[in-house]
């Protein structure tokens, strides 16, 4: 008995010997398929949960003019940032409320107020609850003593830091403003199409102008960064994986020198000026006034600067050269005129204006008036004879005339490499919501009227157009190809309208202040339209110029050939050939003396 | 005294201090991700710890255990019951569970009386009250005395020193020939019921079965709702991985990015992310914290040195001539299986999440002390419960 019972004790021990030997091998060979066969796969899995991958911001690209002067730049700024983990509590509210605590201490430390907007508690919420791996920006843009203030007190305020960053700076202030626009920065953040990627730093974004047009060009391309976060998701450590990548320049055809000629012209008024290289139709200066400083965006627009900038009767946003379409009055009648010749009216034919033109009720009357008496085509373009033109306009009839407008490139869009560019109206030839087009409408178009609208660039096309019997298509990026299409009208035709424009600047003509004093050769045409009902009557005063370089010119403009088309229009002036033609003169001085 | 050196267990011992090296590392590394200093030092304590444990292993191995056990068993039993119940009464709570009386844990000494009174009773062919061993009384009156420490600590609650008491327990009770066929009916039982609870848990929590039907299955479930969800997430690891299944997951990742070499010692980044959470990443899940920093080499060549405890263990139980020996090796070993056994397993995935600490590599002071003890009995017995001890014990007795 006891011995069968010590058989049975020692099986059992042996059994247990063994069974305990057999449970360890067991853990080896489940650690071995853990820790060995699947190494990869948990390490990938760990990666995924401790590391995080930022898309940083790149610098953006240059704006050049057309001689290398620098129109837009970066310059370094410092902004003040809170590193999270330093704050970190054990619930998602106290890390709130001791960052606020923070944030008031450091206002008060370096004497700069703080933005509500940085110290909503709802805000820094959400920062911690979407990416709190990421510094939280307390200050843009701060000045040196302020950061210097910040580095003496580092001791006192742990967890701050300061990251240097890239702003916008325009040296120009306001030169160019509506060419070169301005920037402002991305909305979205954490969103990309990348999965990969987990936070986007919130880049510079163009919203107007050429920073808006070249937009993806001028944004380089962005770096990455990899932070390794802990289990609360804050920060541990950080590591550049690839540095962002400056984008690169842009060169505009623009002058600045000219621009800044054109710009003071328009000084005090409202209105806008095109000057374009005829040639090859590069766009020398674009103005619009008023105008904005462009700095004033940087590091962002306040609300009080917005509400001033968008409520003033003045829009200063718009871009009157491009956006803004106004009826091009007495500008529009060489076209009537080539629209009358193309019909095979005669030019020498003597018509007799008694200051006024009548048809059925319609009167319409003409700027002198006691009549201009009896008038060729190139008299009546010197004296820009309404009831002249009027009656060639209804002799060429609509079709004749819309078609020849459009042939300017009149109601369609410039193609300029340009945001906007708005394609003015030329009415359609037959019929207009479903009805013929009354005489007396036409009588009107004729004389640039009623509905006809043109832009200042667009002018500035016909201008150019005019004068080398060539239409280009205006640029703005000097990378751009110049195009330029013949104009489909007989030269014979040109060459009769170009002498009736060159008597509009020479003595007695209409625009003879628009060529005083400039040594080159020039033809233009004034424009004042009417606009607005009676009680509330304004003129918008127009010249349009084509001048090319002739021996009188200055070296630098004979050298190159120089032959530029110009418009201008100023909105509530006297007449085109009072208060345009003088400032358009003085442009083409900037040009060609 | 040449002959009791050669007797003692010198690879156990020496297991046991590489053991212990390796738990002072590991708790360094565990503790350096702490935020609060007082655990960057905590290896140190551990040391000092090692070292009275120490003293009292070499004090319970050159002793003879047949005299502890025959005087010391039954009062060590007594006080211990009755810390256990002063802990209810008075102890400190941490960690969910009150289990400390200042600054030690009775559970884990009572372990230790449990099984050397068990041992010493069930190695006697008399029991008190002229009971039988054999028969089921006797195992009724064994059981009392198991299930009144079990029941103190399960009130704790600490359900994973309650539960890792019971293998130990049954194999004393088998080895020592208590009620033979009615343990292993009941055995088969407790198998068959852990199935069946298993079986109910999968089919009230796999996925798409509706909260009704998963309301009904439950009821039959003698489980907590805490519990269930250990159970499910043991049954279902890939679920649930942001809340109850986390610390699982974060335990396989720990160990499985360790790779075959390791990250290095006092790298590993799921501990110092804080990704282990830190409540545990010292006591139940340091060997995470082990296996990332010394990879499968490292995780491996712990198991060994456990190999190397637990063996020599079964060795001196089955050389034991001394049926109370033989039952005090066996059990203090299982128990210490037990814990090994179940700790890494979990850490592992291959059973329920319990909270279990690892012999000699978890922080905790009396639990290192406790384990430092039982192996000095172990060794007592390999000193003095050995065949040949047997036969010269008389002389010995002489001598002196």
């Amino acid at each position: 008995m006891i011995r069968t019972e010590r058989i049975v004790s020692d099986v059992t021990v042996v059994s247990a010997g063994i069974a305990f030997a057999a449970g360890l091998v067991l853990l080896g060979v489940k650690l071995k398929s853990v820790q060995v066969d699947s190494a990869a796969a948990y390490n990938l899995e760990k990666s995924r949960q401790s590391t995080r991958l930022v898309q940083t911001a790149a610098p953006r690209g240059r704006i050049l003019d057309r001689a290398g002067r620098v129109l837009a730049e970066n310059r370094r700024a410092f902004s003040i940032v809170l590193f999270p983990e330093t704050f970190q509590r054990k619930t998602l509210e106290g890390t709130v409320s001791a960052i606020t605590g923070a944030l008031s201490a450091v206002s008060r430390t370096i004497g700069a107020d703080i933005p509500a907007s940085v110290s909503d508690v709802e805000r820094i919420r959400r920062h911690l609850v979407r990416s709190q791996a990421l510094p939280y920006r307390v200050l843009r843009d701060v000045d040196e003593s302020a950061v210097a203030r910040l580095f003496e007190h580092g001791d006192e305020l742990p967890g701050f830091g300061c990251v240097e960053e890239y702003e916008r700076r325009y040296p120009g202030g306001s030169l160019a403003a509506h060419v070169i626009g301005y920037v402002g920065r991305e909305e979205a953040d954490g969103v990309t199409g990348d999965e990969k990627i987990n936070f986007r730093e919130k880049e510079l974004a163009g919203r107007s102008g050429m920073e808006a047009c070249c937009d993806a060009y001028l944004r380089g391309v962005s770096g990455e960064r990899r932070l390794t976060v802990d289990a609360r998701g804050f920060m541990v450590r950080e590591e550049e994986l690839r540095p962002a990548i400056q984008g690169p320049d842009i060169v505009l055809t623009l002058d600045a020198a000219l621009q800044r000629a054109v710009e003071r012209q328009l000084a005090g008024r409202r209105g806008a000026c095109v000057v374009m290289d005829a040639k090859d139709g590069a766009v020398l200066a674009l103005a619009s006034a008023p105008a904005y400083d462009l700095n004033s965006f940087v590091p962002y627009l306040t609300h009080d600067r917005y509400f001033a900038l968008t409520n003033s009767a003045d829009r200063p946003l718009v871009n009157r050269a491009t956006a803004s379409a106004y009826a091009p009055g007495s500008t529009f009648k060489p076209i009537t005129a080539l629209a009358a010749l193309a019909a095979g009216a005669d030019p020498e034919e003597k018509y007799l204006c008694c200051g006024f033109f009548e048809y059925g009720t319609m009167t319409l009357s003409c700027s002198r008036r006691w009549g201009h008496g009896e008038l060729d085509m190139v008299e009546a373009l010197r004296d820009s004879c309404n009831p002249y033109f009027a009656e060639l306009g209804m002799m060429a009839g609509t079709n004749l005339l819309f078609e020849t407008a459009r042939k300017f490139g009149l109601g369609s869009r410039t193609g300029i490499d340009f945001q906007i560019d708005a394609a003015g109206l030329v009415p359609d030839g037959q019929a207009s919501a479903g009805r013929q087009w009354w005489p007396g409408e036409l009588a009107h178009m004729a004389i640039g009227q009623d509905r006809l609208l043109a832009t200042p660039l667009q002018m500035a096309v016909v201008a150019g157009a005019l004068g080398t019997g060539r239409l280009a298509t205006p640029r703005i990026n000097s990378a751009t190809k110049p195009r330029l299409r013949p104009l489909q009208v007989p030269v014979e035709h040109l060459e009769i309208v170009r002498e009736g424009m060159r008597r509009v600047v020479g003595r007695n003509g209409t625009g003879s202040a628009g060529a005083e004093g400039v040594k080159a050769f020039v033809i233009g045409k004034t424009g004042t339209a009417e606009v607005g009902s009676h009680a509330n009557r304004r003129k918008n005063t127009w010249f349009i110029a084509y001048a090319r370089a002739n021996e009188e010119s200055g070296a630098r403009a004979r050298a190159s050939k120089a032959e530029v088309a110009v418009a201008m229009v100023v909105e509530n002036g006297e007449s085109g050939g009072h208060t345009t033609a003088p400032r358009v003169a003085a442009v083409l001085r900037e040009v060609f003396n | 005294m040449l002959s009791k050196l050669s007797r003692f267990s010198w690879t156990m011992f020496a297991a046991t201090l590489l053991l212990i090296a390796c738990g002072t590392i590991a708790i360094k590394s565990a503790g350096a991700a702490r935020a609060d200093a007082v655990f960057h030092t905590m290896w140190k304590s551990n040391l000092w710890t090692a070292a009275v444990g120490l003293a009292l292993y070499f004090a319970l191995a050159f002793a003879d255990y047949r005299k502890i056990v025959k005087w010391c068993a039954m009062p060590a039993y007594v006080v211990a019951v009755a810390m256990l119940a002063a802990v209810l009464a008075f102890g400190t709570s941490r960690f969910g569970g009150r289990r400390w009386l200042w600054f030690f844990q009775p559970s884990e000494v009572a372990k230790l009386c449990v099984i050397a009174l068990v041992a010493r009773l069930a190695s006697s062919s008399r029991l008190p009250l002229g009971l039988v061993k054999e028969r089921f009384s006797g195992f009724a009156l064994l059981s009392l005395v198991v299930a009144l420490p079990i029941a103190l600590i399960l009130l704790e609650p600490d359900l994973g020193t309650a539960l890792v008491l019971v293998p130990a327990v049954v194999m004393v009770f088998f080895t020592g020939g208590v009620w033979r066929t009615g343990l292993v009916a009941l055995l088969s039982a407790g198998a068959v019921s852990v199935a069946l609870v298993l079986g109910a848990v999968h089919e009230a929590e796999k996925p798409g079965v509706a909260p009704e039907r998963r309301e009904a299955i439950l009821r039959f479930v003698p489980l907590r709702e805490h519990q269930v969800r250990r159970v499910k997430v043991f049954l279902f690891p890939d679920e649930d991985i942001h809340d109850s299944g986390y610390t699982l997951r974060q335990a396989k990742i720990s160990i499985g990015s360790g790779g075959l070499s390791g990250k290095g010692i006092g790298k590993g980044e799921s501990n110092h992310l804080k990704y282990l959470p830190q409540a545990i990443s010292m006591n139940d899940f340091i060997f995470c914290v082990w296996a990332e920093e010394t990879g499968f080499i490292g995780s491996a060549a712990l198991i060994a040195l456990f190999a190397l405890v637990i063996l020599p263990g079964v060795f001196v139980a089955y050389r034991a001539e001394d049926g109370t020996g033989r039952l005090l090796a066996l059990g203090l070993t299982t128990l210490f299986f037990a814990h090994v056994f179940i700790n890494i397993a979990m850490s592992l995935g291959l059973v329920p999440i319990t909270g279990l600490p690892l012999p000699f590599i978890s922080s905790g002071r009396t639990f290192l002390v406790t384990m430092m003890a039982s192996l000095g009995m172990v060794q007592s017995v390999s000193i003095y419960g050995g065949s040949s001890a047997v036969q010269e014990y008389p002389q010995n007795n002489e001598r002196t």
